[in-house]
């Protein structure tokens, strides 16, 4: 069902090395991301199952570590949130940009891409 | 007679109130309904900020508000641990699938898959799983509200569901997703409200010391009570809080009502902005939510445990009324009508949710794109979208009356959350990620997460309660969150299916999703609302 607009080369795209740029950005920042957040929560949910005593034993006065640990979580989602959404806005986004206007901008795909940052306007100009 | 004496006049009146809102809303998104992307995206004009109110209100269920606080009031910490998995799980839905849903589709999650596997078994089998999400998590709601209401303002159970079930229809059928969203976002404003001005009530009590309150929660209990500041008073299988705190951080990331909100922003930018506005207040919420449920078990205390009926789900009414003065004040019943309200709206925004999903996966998937094959009009489409939502929600009203209050609430919700985590987060996220993917790969993982989940409840305790209370159909078998078996057999089901399976040649397709889900180049433009 893919509505292809023939104007893009959806191939030269993906190999091109301007979207591996922005595919190997993005990574770089999710995938430790993801695999520490899991981390982090399924070791809460792991001590809350095998060791209720130790997440039950106060911090201070009514305040058990489970509770504190728990905080923690709500933290990190918030940490994480936005240094995510600084990342994106200030990396992510503008490689992303200059991708969509590059492939809009280009004729397709025959014409490499190094051979359209040539110079296309001298023709279009006349 | 009777009737009218049992009835909270308070709460009629503010019922009322908030009912009257949301018809205005929806007469008014009624003309601007001018096709297909108003009806399912509301013409993608709903902003970040917007939109994260919304997902706040589609996400946030009676389950969260009453549930969540009854469960503390009543457990303690465990209640606190459904809090946490249903708020991490917005790290999932971040990192792996908001901007790329929103650039990859249209309407409904089968778009996603349709778009580079074969269309009619791709989009058959993602509606499968939308359907079976949305069934369970619908039902449950319209039990809740049945018996939510019948408590709080003495309509009986039947009504009540009728009226849940005729509302949630009219803001579907009329408005589409244009009216849904503004249902969803006035109620999140009253939810957060409320529950912001329960807890200051609460803290004033406690000099504005959470630990103090903590200190007078654990006072307040008895040697048959089954509060703790610690774990593994509710949650008493260690493995089975695994199994759950697994189910709950994956399955929002398959919550067909929640994806289908990425694409009602203009953008992925907009996608990803939502995602972190809900994040913050759906946390401020579940924080505010343990000085409900602890502040219920500081200030009533043990004896309120019989008033707040099954679950708890009446500590936070309960409380609200205490809160304002007691019963039979007019500060404690006023109070504990707007609480009440509140809840009711709650249960609103979530249902006309559910059925605009679903009505999605009959209307946009299964009749125009696999019947039809596409060779319907836009105006066909919606007009099956209205007639679909009407039967979906007419079988889910009788469902729950027939069912009745003997319907096991928290028990569904669980179920809908195996069944998302087990079989539509596998198939979405090898969708968009995993070149080698293939038809095969994705039915055979969605239909084997939705069985798999569903058979391993049905053997499970919590269906066939022994004679002692424990011990499932089969012996060997204790688990009652089916999540850690079901979700590894959803992936295993999209890999193996995958591998057995001689279908190739979607690379170019993937090139295509591949770009587009990561630029946003190609992905569909905001439309302009009449």
């Amino acid at each position: 069902m893919s509505q292809t607009d023939p104007r893009i080369d959806w191939e030269a795209i993906e190999r091109s090395p301007e979207f591996q740029e922005l595919i190997a950005a993005r990574r770089r920042f999710v995938l430790p991301a993801t695999i520490f957040f899991l981390a982090w929560y399924i070791g809460f949910i792991l001590l809350a199952g095998y060791a209720p005593d130790f997440m039950a034993e106060s911090v201070y006065e009514g305040l058990t570590v489970g509770y504190c640990l728990a905080l923690t979580q709500f933290v990190m989602v918030g940490v994480l949130g936005i240094m995510y959404l600084r990342r994106a806005e200030h990396v992510y986004d503008p490689l992303a940009d200059e991708l969509a206007r590059r492939a809009l901008a280009a004729p397709p795909a025959d014409a490499p891409a190094a051979g359209a940052s040539g110079d296309p306007s001298g023709v279009t100009a006349r | 007679m009777t009737l009218i004496a049992a009835t909270n006049v308070e709460a009629l009146v503010i019922f009322a109130i908030v009912l009257s809102i949301t018809l205005v809303i929806t007469y008014w998104a009624s003309k601007r309904m001018t096709g297909a992307e108003a009806f399912w995206a509301a013409g993608r004009s709903i902003s970040g900020a917007q939109n994260g109110l919304a997902i706040s209100g589609d996400y946030l269920s009676a389950a969260s508000f009453l549930g969540i606080a009854g469960l503390i009031f009543i457990f303690g910490f465990d209640g606190f641990l459904y809090s946490v998995g249903f708020l991490v799980a917005f790290l999932t839905v971040m990192f792996l699938l908001a901007e790329r849903m929103r650039n990859a589709g249209k309407y409904t999650i089968a778009d996603v898959l349709a778009f580079r596997l074969r269309e009619r078994p791709a989009r058959t089998a993602a509606a499968i799983g939308t359907l079976t999400v949305a069934a369970f998590y619908l039902i449950a709601q319209m039990v809740g509200a049945g018996v939510l209401v019948q408590a709080l303002v003495g309509i009986d159970f039947s009504i009540a569901v009728l009226i849940t079930g005729v509302m949630m229809l009219c803001y579907v059928i009329f408005g589409g997703m244009l009216a849904t969203t503004w249902v969803q976002i006035i109620k999140a404003v009253l939810l957060m409200t409320g529950i912001l001005v329960m807890s200051v009530f609460v803290l004033e009590r406690v000099g504005f010391n959470p630990v103090e309150l903590f200190n007078r929660a654990e006072a307040n209990t008895t040697a048959e009570s089954t509060f703790s500041l610690g774990p593994g008073t509710f949650l008493s299988s260690p493995i089975d809080t695994v199994s759950l705190g697994i189910a709950l951080v994956l399955g929002t990331a398959g919550l067909p009502h929640i994806l289908m909100r990425f694409f009602t922003v203009p953008d992925s930018k907009a996608a990803r902005s939502s995602v972190v506005w809900a994040m913050f207040i759906i946390g401020g919420f579940y924080v505010l939510t343990t000085f409900v449920g602890f502040g219920a078990r500081a200030l009533l205390g043990e004896e309120g445990v019989a008033a707040a009926g099954t679950g708890g789900n009446l500590a936070a009414p309960n409380l609200a009324q205490f809160l304002g003065g007691g019963e039979g004040t007019f500060g404690g019943d006023l109070f504990l009508a707007v609480i009440a309200a509140v809840a009711f709206a709650t249960i609103l925004a979530v249902v006309a949710g559910l059925v605009l999903s679903a009505s999605g996966a009959v209307a946009h998937d299964i009749w125009s794109n696999v019947i039809r094959k596409g060779h319907e009009s836009e105006h066909e489409e919606v007009l099956v979208a209205r007639i679909a939502a009407a039967s979906i929600g007419a079988i889910a009203i009788a469902i729950a009356i027939i069912g009745g209050e003997g319907l096991n609430v928290s028990f569904m919700v669980g179920l809908a959350f195996a069944v998302a985590a087990s079989a539509n987060f596998p198939a979405l996220l090898l969708a968009l990620t995993w070149r080698r993917f293939n038809t095969a790969g994705a039915v055979t993982g969605v239909l084997l997460g939705v069985v798999s989940s569903i058979v391993l409840v049905i053997i499970s305790p919590k269906v066939w309660p022994g004679a002692d209370g424990e011990g499932g159909a089969l012996s060997f078998y204790d688990l009652a969150n089916p999540g850690i078996i079901s979700i590894p057999l959803g992936f295993i089901g999209c890999w193996l299916g995958t591998m057995l399976s001689t279908e190739r040649g979607n690379e170019r397709q993937f090139a295509e999703l591949h770009v587009r889900s990561e630029t946003g180049l190609g992905a569909e433009k905001a439309g302009v609302l009449g």
